[in-house]
């Protein structure tokens, strides 16, 4: 054998076909020549191909009807923070709008009613704001197709208070 | 800012509560029945996924609604294996998900029992909390091993070692299913990480 095995760590990512480089350069080397290392990555793969041979579970229906009446049976501590320029509220997550003073009583939210997920809005003012100062570079599109996709607040004005936002993908590959 | 961001945030309209959970619920109950193994936990912890959403949007950070999600789901699951580690007396009944999963769940059972192969779930089971966590998301909910590490507030070598050995320990377990492949071999070498 010419080389040392591949670790442990590396035979999973060879598997996963996310090495690159050098590093998977060197793992096909050793890989073609090594079949510990070789029958190692095959496992890996094996037991890839017979997780996802399984087919998903179904949500049960009983339990979509309780998730849709969700709003109708659970108290909410926190109120939006503001009105978008839409009207829509907007949830405050960050910065100088913080949560604080939202412990005020909400009417009970019904079923179907306009769900602000406004977080995203403040990303997506945030992301405005940065875009507009730097005019480049550290912007990122924000997630479409997620069903968070940023409000419909655009630049201009209002946007004092921002301060530079990361935008942290966690999204699916 | 480009044009096209700005008329694709400017078309945005707010999901009801009925589009979220339409479009997520399925996913977050997925998650839930493959880390926890059985209809009612699975359930329960759907169901807390949603609540904590419901509640907490005021403190929603930066990142994508499915992100926000797995964390929330594998955070909840974790924090049960770490609850019925510490009450000893956990030993739930084989028979748990279906004694306690809900009464109204209807013909859904039936499918699971035709469509979920039980052997690869016993074998997900059998793994340690951590280990199946991490190959559960990597290969079922197939997110990227930086993203697991995000998820679980982990550093990314100990993702991928942790996937290794959950993938080691499951192919054992299902070694009969593929004849004439070798496994359970061990697998000494590690060090010359590449």
């Amino acid at each position: 054998m010419s080389s040392q095995h591949l670790s442990d760590e590396a035979v999973a990512a060879f598997a996963d076909g996310v090495l690159t480089g050098h590093a998977r350069e060197r793992a096909t080397k050793h890989a073609a020549v090594c079949s510990e290392c070789a029958d190692a990555v095959a496992v890996q793969r094996e037991a890839v191909l017979a997780l996802r041979s399984a087919a998903a579970p179904a949500v049960p229906s009983g339990l979509l009807d309780r998730l849709k009446s969700l709003p109708d049976t659970t108290p909410v501590s926190g109120v939006p923070a503001t009105l978008g320029p839409d009207g829509s509220p907007m949830f405050a997550a960050f910065g100088t709008l913080t949560s604080a003073a939202l412990d005020a009583p909400q009417p009970r939210s019904r079923r179907g009613m306009p769900f602000a997920l406004a977080a995203t809005a403040v990303v997506a003012l945030g992301a405005v704001a940065v875009g507009s100062a730097t005019a480049s570079g550290t912007h990122r599109q924000p997630p479409a197709g997620t069903g968070v996709a940023p409000a419909g607040v655009t630049g201009g004005s209002g946007s004092s208070f921002v301060e530079p936002v990361r935008l942290t993908r966690i999204g699916l590959r | 800012m480009t044009v096209e961001t700005t008329n694709e945030v400017s078309q945005w309209a707010a999901p009801s509560w009925d589009e979220v959970v339409r479009q997520h619920a399925d996913r977050v109950y997925r998650l839930a029945y493959r880390l926890s193994g059985n209809k009612a936990d699975a359930e329960d912890l759907t169901q807390e996924t949603f609540v904590r959403v419901f509640r907490s949007l005021a403190d929603y950070t930066p990142g994508t609604f499915e992100g926000w999600l797995h964390r929330i789901t594998t955070n909840l699951f974790l924090d049960l294996v770490r609850r019925r580690q510490r009450i000893r007396f956990d030993a739930l009944p084989e028979d748990a998900g279906d004694r306690l999963a809900s009464s109204e769940s209807g013909p859904e059972q039936a499918y699971d029992e035709m469509h979920l192969d039980p052997e690869i779930q016993q074998a997900l089971d059998a793994l340690p909390a951590d280990f199946r966590v991490a190959v559960v998301l990597c290969d079922l909910e197939q997110l990227s091993y930086e993203e697991i590490a995000a998820t679980l507030g982990i550093k990314v070598g100990t993702v991928r070692s942790r996937i290794h050995r959950g993938r080691v320990l499951l192919r054992e377990a299902l070694a009969h299913r593929a004849p004439g492949t070798p496994v359970g071999r061990s697998h000494a070498g590690s060090e010359a990480g590449a």
